[in-house]
């Protein structure tokens, strides 16, 4: 609790600092590598110094700026005019009010008229309050860890997930039965249909015209064609026709046969002996 | 009687009297300030002699004044002309020295160089222009006519007064 206190009595204060010379490496220079990139970081003053080298005659402008960066212009522009001026080192300190970070853009030095300058240095002086930005320090309170979140949510995620998985598991083992079903529906359809083909083939021949065929048919059909069973020649069509009948009869009286009736006459007294006979 | 009575009535006026002193109060601050910069270091490049130029390895001293606002204020600044501390020495030193701007927070401090005055070994600068300005002082001491200095420590002061127009 202690440590927690302490903490946040920390990130609560503010922090001021003056950062190295910005013109170091050059008279140009990007604030992002100048300023430490803190959220809600202003800066206080501009401080510089620098030597010119002239004649007192020459004229000659200094500018020490910076570009506004969300706009056009300057942010900061400091002029110091040296015309007529012996040659001096000049060290000022500009207050800037508190400028947010967000303002600061390129920086340089710029020179109008004949003249050097040389052993330049710009500093900024700055202040920021470390957890204005929660997110900025994971010491500060209400820091939130997106990572750790983004774990939590994996995991309802996950959940969610499992979930889904297994809906889809049992409504895919639900169709697999199903499939399961009409498979074995099929092997017994194809059982049976086989012994019927056995039995009698030649209800098949008629059906080259598949389009005529009803279902059972088809499906017999079909798992003949998956053993080939059927020889090709089956499945040749052949040319047709109409064969009329050629020979017409015409209806008349046709009287039994006496011979007929007389020969089956006897044969049924011979059956009737013979059955008779097994009783005697 | 009528004097009387005149004293009289004055007598009581002045019996039925309060007085009261008020005190008025009131502090100036130096709108001028004084404040060392850089401490001096004598160098020695030949026996004979004791120098602040970096050249001959000495610092010079810098000094800065600070003033609120212009046109009220000089500076005088004066270099050495004896030591403050030394061993014993038995020769005469020659002294010289030089004041002059060492930065400036105003382009228009760069003047006070062109319009100082000096005499003797002091040097006066109005300041004309508020602001910061850095002042260096050169001090240098030849002892005898090429005499080597005694061994020892060797002090001596530069003086900085800001002094009202």
């Amino acid at each position: 609790m202690l440590l927690a206190f302490s903490s946040y009595s920390y990130s609560s204060e503010e922090v001021f600092g003056t950062t190295g010379n910005a013109a170091s490496a050059g008279y140009s220079w990007v604030m992002q590598n100048v300023l430490p990139q803190q959220t809600g970081l202003t800066v206080n003053a501009v401080v510089y110094r620098y030597t010119t080298i002239k004649e007192r005659e020459a004229d000659l402008l200094v500018h020490v700026q910076n570009e506004n960066a969300r706009g056009p212009g300057y942010i900061f522009r400091s002029t110091d005019d040296w015309s007529g001026l012996d040659g001096n080192t000049i060290n000022r300190t500009i207050p800037t009010d508190s400028i947010d970070i967000s303002y600061w853009g390129k920086g340089s030095i710029e020179t109008e008229g004949e003249g050097e300058v040389t052993d330049a240095g710009v500093y900024y002086s700055y202040k920021y309050t470390p957890c204005e930005d929660q997110q900025s320090d994971p010491t500060c309170p209400g820091y939130i860890d997106y990572t750790a979140v983004q774990t939590e949510e994996s995991l309802q995620l996950e959940t969610g997930e499992q979930y889904i998985q297994a809906e889809l598991d049992r409504k895919s083992n639900l169709k697999a039965q199903k499939e399961e079903e009409e498979r074995e529906a099929r092997e017994k359809l194809k059982e049976e249909a086989l012994e019927e083909v056995t039995e009698s083939l030649e209800t098949l021949l008629g059906v080259i015209n598949t389009n005529l065929l009803n279902d059972q048919s088809r499906v017999l059909h079909d798992a003949l064609m998956a053993v080939n069973y059927l020889p090709k020649s089956y499945f040749s069509v052949l040319k047709g026709g109409t064969y009329s009948d050629s020979i017409h009869l015409k209806d008349a009286n046709l009287p039994d046969a006496k011979k007929g009736a007389k020969v089956g006459l006897a044969q049924q007294i011979l059956h009737q002996e013979m059955v008779q006979s097994q009783w005697d | 009687m009528k004097h009387f009575f005149l004293f009289a009535v004055l007598g009581v006026l002045a019996s039925g009297a309060q007085a009261e002193d008020m005190e008025v109060v009131g502090s100036v601050d130096s709108k001028c300030v004084i404040t060392p910069d850089t401490a001096g270091v004598y160098g020695n490049p030949t026996p004979d002699e004791l120098s602040s130029d970096p050249s001959d390895g000495g610092v010079d001293p810098i000094v800065r004044y600070d003033v609120i606002q212009a046109n009220y204020y000089k500076a005088r600044i004066s270099y050495p002309n004896s030591f403050s501390e030394s061993p014993a020495l038995n020769d005469v030193v020659n002294w010289t020295g030089d004041t002059a701007t060492s930065q400036v927070s105003d382009t228009g401090m760069s003047g006070y160089d062109a319009a100082k005055i000096e005499y003797d070994n002091l040097t006066e600068f109005n300041l004309t222009v508020a602001g910061s300005t850095w002042f260096k002082t050169e001090t240098s001491a030849e002892y005898g006519y090429g005499k080597a200095f005694p061994a020892g420590v060797y002090r001596a002061v530069v003086t900085a007064e800001c002094i009202a127009i």
